[in-house]
Order: C-alpha cells, then structure tokens, then sequence
C-alpha cells in the first residue's frame, strides 16, 4: 500500500519537469511459484529514459519481476503494460514486446556456436528480416560501442566473461529496444571484468536508454540510477531518489540492509 | 660460475649408460620383441590351425564359393544360388537391405518418440514413456519371437484377398504391399535429375544472393525443388534422348578389359608407396617446430617405419602371394561397366519408375505370395519390427537427451530477443542438440546392423543364416567366420564413417 504510492510519487516528482511517458506499467502484479508467492501485488511506473535499480536480498523476487516485463516468466495476476503494449495472452503483443525489450542476463546466454556477429545479427535477421550486409555493418558499430570491435569473428568460448556480457549487450542493442533490462549483470564476472561492463552501461544510460537493473554494485546504483527500488519478500518496501535511499532510508528494513552490504 | 659447472657438465655426458639402462635401447628392444611375439603367435596359431585341420581330414581354403552348393533360401535377389559365393551374396544383400531400411525407420520413430517425451501434451509425453520403458527393457530376442508369433497367428493367405482388395496382403505369410521399383528408363532418368540438381543450385545460389542483398524473401530451397522437379517431369518422357550413353560405357569397358594386370599391380604398388610417402610426410611436417625443425620420437619413428612396412606388404601381396587380384581387379571393372551399358542401352524407352501390385500364387499344397508385390515375410517382418522398434527406444532417449542437454539459459535468450519457436529451434537448440546427439546415434546403427543377425532365430536368411546352413553342408568354419567378420567389420566401419563426415561437418559449422 505504501510502497505503491511511494512508487508513484517518486515517478510524479521525478518526470515532473519533462512531461516524460510512460515506459512500463505495472499494477497489482502477482506470481506464485507453486505455494511460494514471488511477487505480491508489484506496482510501480517507470517513465521513458529513467533508469531504476532493483536491489534486494536474494530470494525477493527482483529477477522474476523484470523477468515478467518480458514474459520469460507469466505473471497469474495485475496488468504490465510496455510502451502502451499490455502483456495479455496474445501472441502478438508478446513478440512485439520482446522485440522492444532487451535482456542481459548473469550468465550471458550467449549462443555458443554462432560467432560474436552471428550472436548479434540472428535476431535482426531472422526476426526484422534486415539483410545480412546491413545487419552486420550494424553489429560492428554495437561493437564498437561496447569496445570490442576486434573480437567480431571469435566464438564466445574464446572471449572472457567480461566479453562476453558486452557482447549480450551488444545482442540485447541489435534489435533497437526502447527497454534494456539487466538482470545481474556483473555477477558472475571477476571483479576486474566488473568495471568494463559497468562502464558501457553507464554510457548506455547516460545516452538516453530507459533501464531497469536488478545488481549488487552498490556504487553503479549511487552513481547512474535516478530511482532505487527496495524488494522484499515479493514485495516493494521502499524507493525513492540514491541520495534519500542510501543516506536516509525510511522504512527499518531497509536500514537493516543497508547496514549489511554497506 | 660457468667455468666450474662446464667441465662437470662435460663429464656427465660422457658417461653413458649400460645398454640395459638406456632408455633409448630399452625402448626399441622392448617394441620389438614385442613385434616379433605377436608374429610368432600369428604364424603358430595358423599353423596349427592348419596341421590340426589337415588331421582331422579337412580342407581348408575358400573353393567352395564357386561350388554349387544346392541350397534353396527363403528370400532374396536369389532363392536357387548357382554357386556358394552367390548364396553369401544374397545373404549380405538381404542383411544390407534390413539394416538400411532398419536405420531409416528407427531414426524417424526414434526422433518422433525423443520428441514426444519431452512434449508439454500429458498423453502424448506418457504414451512414448510407456513405449520407451517396455521395449528397453524386453530382450531383442524376446520381442523378435513375440512379432514372429503374432504373424504366425494371422489367418492364412487366400487367393485373391486381402485388408485391402489387391493392394495390402496381410497373412501368416506376412506382409506384402505393392512394389515400386527402378523401370527400363531408370539410370537415363537420373542423368536428367542430375542435370536439374546442378542448374537447380546454380539458381539456388542466385536467388539467396538476392536474399541477402534485399532482404526479401527469396525462397532458394523451393527453387531448387521446383528447378528438380521440372527436369525430373521433362525427363520422364525425354529420357530415351540419353540412350547414347550405353555405347560409350560399352567402349569403356572395352577399355578397362583391355587394361594389362601388370599394369593394375604397379599402380596399386605405386599407389601403396605414395600414400606411406603422403603420411609420413604430413607426418613430420606436423612435428616440425616452428624453426623447421622435426622433432621426432622413438614411437614416431617407429611409426613411420610400420607406414613404409605395410606399403611393402601390399606390394609383396600384389606380386607373389595373390597375383591373380590384378585380373580380378580388371574383370570386375569391366563388368561393372558392362552392367552400366546395359542400364543405359539403347532399347529401354519404358518409364523411369515402374510398379506392380502384390500377387498370390498357388504353387503348392497352400497360397503364397508371388514375385510381384514387396513381401514382407514372416521372418523378415520379425527381425525388422524388431529392430527398429527396439534401436527406436534408445534413439527416442538419446534425441531427448541432446535437446535436454543445451541449457535453459538458451531458449531463454532466444526469446528475450524475440526469435519464434520454429527459428529458435532450428537456429539455436537444434544445432547444439545435434553435436550432442551425433556419436551415440552412431552407435545405435551400428547396434541395429549388428542386431540383424538375430535373424537366424527365425529364419531369414541374412549373411549369417546362410553362412550357418553352408557351413553345415561344406564345414568350412574358418572360412566362414573369416567372411562374416570381414562383412560386420566392413558394415560398422561404413557407418562409422559416415557419421563422422556428419559429426565434423557440424563442427566446423559451429566451431
């Protein structure tokens, strides 16, 4: 009850200047796991451009969440609508959906016997019908974004992890999404891969992405997000701007983690 | 410093070991001896096989394949063999016929049923389970008989009936379907299709460079279909145009006849020495370091020298111990292409592919079927629903076990980037079910054409059932065995390589 109207008015006072869409709508979104209920009534606004930090211990269902907004888990109840497009049944607003919302995921998922350009143009070829020669042209600028122009003709196997998850970005940017959503992103990463990864999220968001990141780096929360959304038990506890999230929190829970990982 | 170790250094070298003690000599002694133990068993086990054969009074020796040896078998290209090398022929090409079609049939229902188990369908995913688990766990031998007693319990065959009037004949005599078979125009025809397949990848190749510069849908594969399909309905009729082609082929087996069998004995001589020259070659060269240096082994060395050995060994066969091969080798190619002529000759202007519906006849005391349709019987019937119920159980787990195997974090990557189910499956699970499916599939052919010898349990008559029956009339076990042997080993290595093409294939395709 609180959460949710904490939720709004942080989007209200954030998006009140620039007028700003919204991106994705959740309300009332409830997902069981057999008995174990992973979300409990999530509702939250994240307007166009804005990048939101999901943080939480583990089990609060940060990941089943954004794994929602594109359908890779089904919600059983509440609306989540992407762009104006609800999530319903329909085949057609889930392929739509998916092909506006990009993914990262912990453990890169990249397609081991493509190459890093097959893994980057196999979506906008088969799925935007692009020709081959635009798709790649296009796949070598993404990796040129992500700083790893020279790795084009590799296989994963043969890239570090750090690599590799610049790659899944790369593959994530290929379809021109209007939503990146990262889920752990840095975490099965050596701590000095972590720095590579975060930095071209950072310029992601600094060029204008809308983002939502469920992670543990505490500083690239500090540092890049305009919200941070506190879970717990299914649940948003409390969110707000980094500066009042981290310097003064409301709610005990959070304090409690706060106090664990700071 | 280097001043005070040099001289030791020096000393130390110049010590050498007892010859016992020197790795080097130690290790070619040893692989010699061991060499020289193998042959000598080799060459006592011969010759006393022989001497224990000569005493017992019987011959050895493989005449007996061009004897008549009066046997009538149950089924085959040849029921009335003229000659015992005849009667084994049937016999492989019975065996050939069960495992190629076996390994189709198996393949498909093993797929479907590998499928269906991992099917989000409860009945369906239940049914193949239930399937897997029965026959997995029956023995082979089992399931044959029970087949071969459920055709047995089948009404006699009538004359003039059938489940379906003239077309399907169901009986204890077995199955038998209409035939289809390769008509006069057959091999003409194909010339045809192969013309077609050649123009049709030509446009092919053209239709998917426009794919990839516009984008558009270009459909190469239906092109290439279509571009086939056209030649092959063109050549129906226009086949007889490609009649020329028998002369020419009788001329070259003129040719070939005419070909001295000194001349086949240096070639496969010089042939045996290039290839031992080919691989020893390649083989320092890929023991060459980066200076240009070949750094060899004592084993390598060994090997090189076993490579030129067996280039000998081949010569010394070809011109003392069976000089007739050379002759053999020329007879055979020229009626290879004698046969070919004839497939080609002028007079056959009949369509390419030609069918006849299942006849009975009443030869005997009791109806049976004719020549006409394609019979399936009893025997047959029960090796092959055998086999291919059975190698199909295990395919059906090893195809579920390659899709299982690539991990979640796949499909889910495919879908978060919008692929559909159908691309999906064929761009991204497929290709890294198959790398894992691949070998064990492999294996399992070789299992179900090993498997066909289960025949003789009832009475098919395969290589090993008509190896039985000779051995029984000539003993002439040795011999026999020998064939047998060569015939499984040349079968498994056949498929070996053929799944290996595949599996390197889809290597370099991923990797």
């Amino acid at each position: 009850m609180t959460a949710a109207d904490t939720a709004g008015g942080a989007a209200g006072a954030d998006t009140g200047a620039h007028a700003r869409a919204d991106m994705i709508v959740c309300e009332g979104v409830s997902k069981w796991f057999g008995d174990f209920q992973a979300l409990d009534g999530i509702t939250a606004t994240i307007a166009e451009r804005e990048v939101v930090v999901v943080l939480g211990p583990s089990g609060s269902g940060k990941s089943t969440w954004i794994r929602c907004i594109n359908h890779l888990e089904h919600h059983q109840e509440g609306r989540i609508v992407v762009d104006g497009v609800e999530l319903t049944n329909d085949l057609r607003n889930i392929e739509q959906i998916r092909s506006e919302v990009g993914m990262v995921f912990q453990q890169f998922n990249l397609f081991p016997h493509l190459t890093v350009l097959g893994n980057i143009t196999l979506a906008p070829i088969w799925v935007r019908k692009k020709p081959r020669r635009e798709a790649e042209a296009a796949a070598r600028a993404l990796l040129e974004r992500v700083g790893i122009p020279e790795q084009a003709e590799k296989y994963p196997g043969q890239l570090s992890g750090g690599q590799q998850q610049r790659v899944a970005i790369a593959r994530a940017l290929a379809m021109d999404p209007r939503v990146m959503l990262f889920d752990e992103p840095t975490s099965a990463l050596d701590p000095e891969m972590i720095k590579e990864v975060l930095d071209v999220m950072k310029g992601l968001a600094r060029s204008g992405m809308t983002m939502m990141v469920v992670t543990h780096e505490m500083g690239f929360a500090r540092e890049v997000a305009d919200r941070v959304v506190f879970m717990e038990e299914g649940q948003i506890v409390e969110t707000g701007t980094p500066e009042h999230f981290f310097t003064s929190p409301a709610e005990d829970r959070t304090k409690q983690f706060l106090s664990q990982i700071l | 410093m280097s001043d005070s170790s040099s001289p030791t250094l020096a000393a130390t070298q110049s010590q050498r070991p007892p010859f016992y003690r020197d790795a080097v000599v130690v290790k070619w002694l040893t692989q010699v001896a061991t060499l020289l133990l193998v042959l000598a068993a080799l060459f006592f086990l011969t010759t006393r096989a022989g001497q224990e054969l000569a005493a017992k009074n019987i011959s050895t020796g493989y005449e007996f394949l061009g004897v008549n040896p009066g046997l009538d078998l149950s089924e085959g290209i040849d029921t009335d063999p003229a000659t015992g090398g005849r009667a084994l022929w049937v016999g492989m090409v019975n065996t050939i016929r069960l495992a190629i079609a076996g390994i189709m049939a198996a393949t498909a229902l093993g797929v479907i049923v590998g499928v269906g188990r991992l099917s989000g369908n409860w009945i369906v995913s239940k049914l193949s389970s239930l399937y897997i688990e029965l026959v997995r766990n029956v023995p082979l031998l089992v399931q044959i008989f029970l087949i071969f007693a459920v055709i047995a319990a089948l009404p006699r065959a009538v004359e003039d009936q059938g489940p379906i009037h003239g077309w399907i004949h169901l009986s204890n005599k077995g199955l038998s379907v209409p035939r289809v078979f390769p008509g006069d125009g057959f091999y003409q025809w194909l010339v045809f299709l192969g013309i077609g397949a050649v123009v049709g990848r030509y446009v092919a190749r053209r239709r998917r460079r426009s794919q990839e510069l516009t984008g558009r849908d270009a459909y190469p594969v239906l092109w290439l279909l279509a571009v086939v399909a056209a030649f092959g309905m063109a050549g129906w009729w226009l086949h007889p145009v490609f009649g020329w082609l028998g002369p020419v082929f009788a001329v070259v087996a003129d040719a070939v006849g005419a070909v001295p069998p000194g001349a086949v004995q240096a070639a496969i001589s010089l042939g045996a020495l290039a290839a031992a020259g080919w691989w020893i070659k390649r083989f320092v060269d890929s023991h060459r370091t980066p200076a240009g240096l070949a750094k060899l082994t004592d084993d390598d060395y060994f090997r090189m020298i076993f490579a030129g050995v067996g280039a000998g060994l081949v010569i010394v066969t070809v011109f003392v111990v069976w000089p007739g091969l050379a002759s053999w080798v020329v007879n055979s190619g020229r009626d290879l292409f004698e046969v070919v002529s004839d497939k080609f000759g002028n007079g056959r202007s009949g369509p390419p592919i030609d069918g006849h519906r299942p006849d009975i006849q009443k030869l005997g005391n009791f109806p049976n079927y004719g020549p006409a349709g394609l019979n399936f019987t009893q025997g047959m019937a029960a090796v092959y629903f055998g086999v291919v119920l059975y190698t199909a159980a295990f395919i059906a787990e090893i195809v579920r076990g390659g899709i299982l195997a690539v991990p979640r974090g796949q499909t889910e990557a495919a879908q978060a980037v919008g692929l559909r189910r159908v691309t999906m499956l064929r761009r991204v699970i497929l290709p890294q079910a198959f790398r894992i499916i691949m070998p064990p599939l492999g294996n399992q052919y070789l299992n179900l054409t090993k498997n066909t010898s289960l025949a003789i349990a009832v009475g098919y008559s395969d290589l090993v059932q008509v190896g039985q029956t000779l051995f029984s009339q000539t003993g002439k076990s040795i011999e026999i065995f020998s064939i047998w042997m060569l015939f499984y080993l040349a079968c498994s290595l056949s498929i070996s390589a053929i799944v290996n093409f595949f599996n390197v294939r889809l290597r370099l395709v991923e990797r």
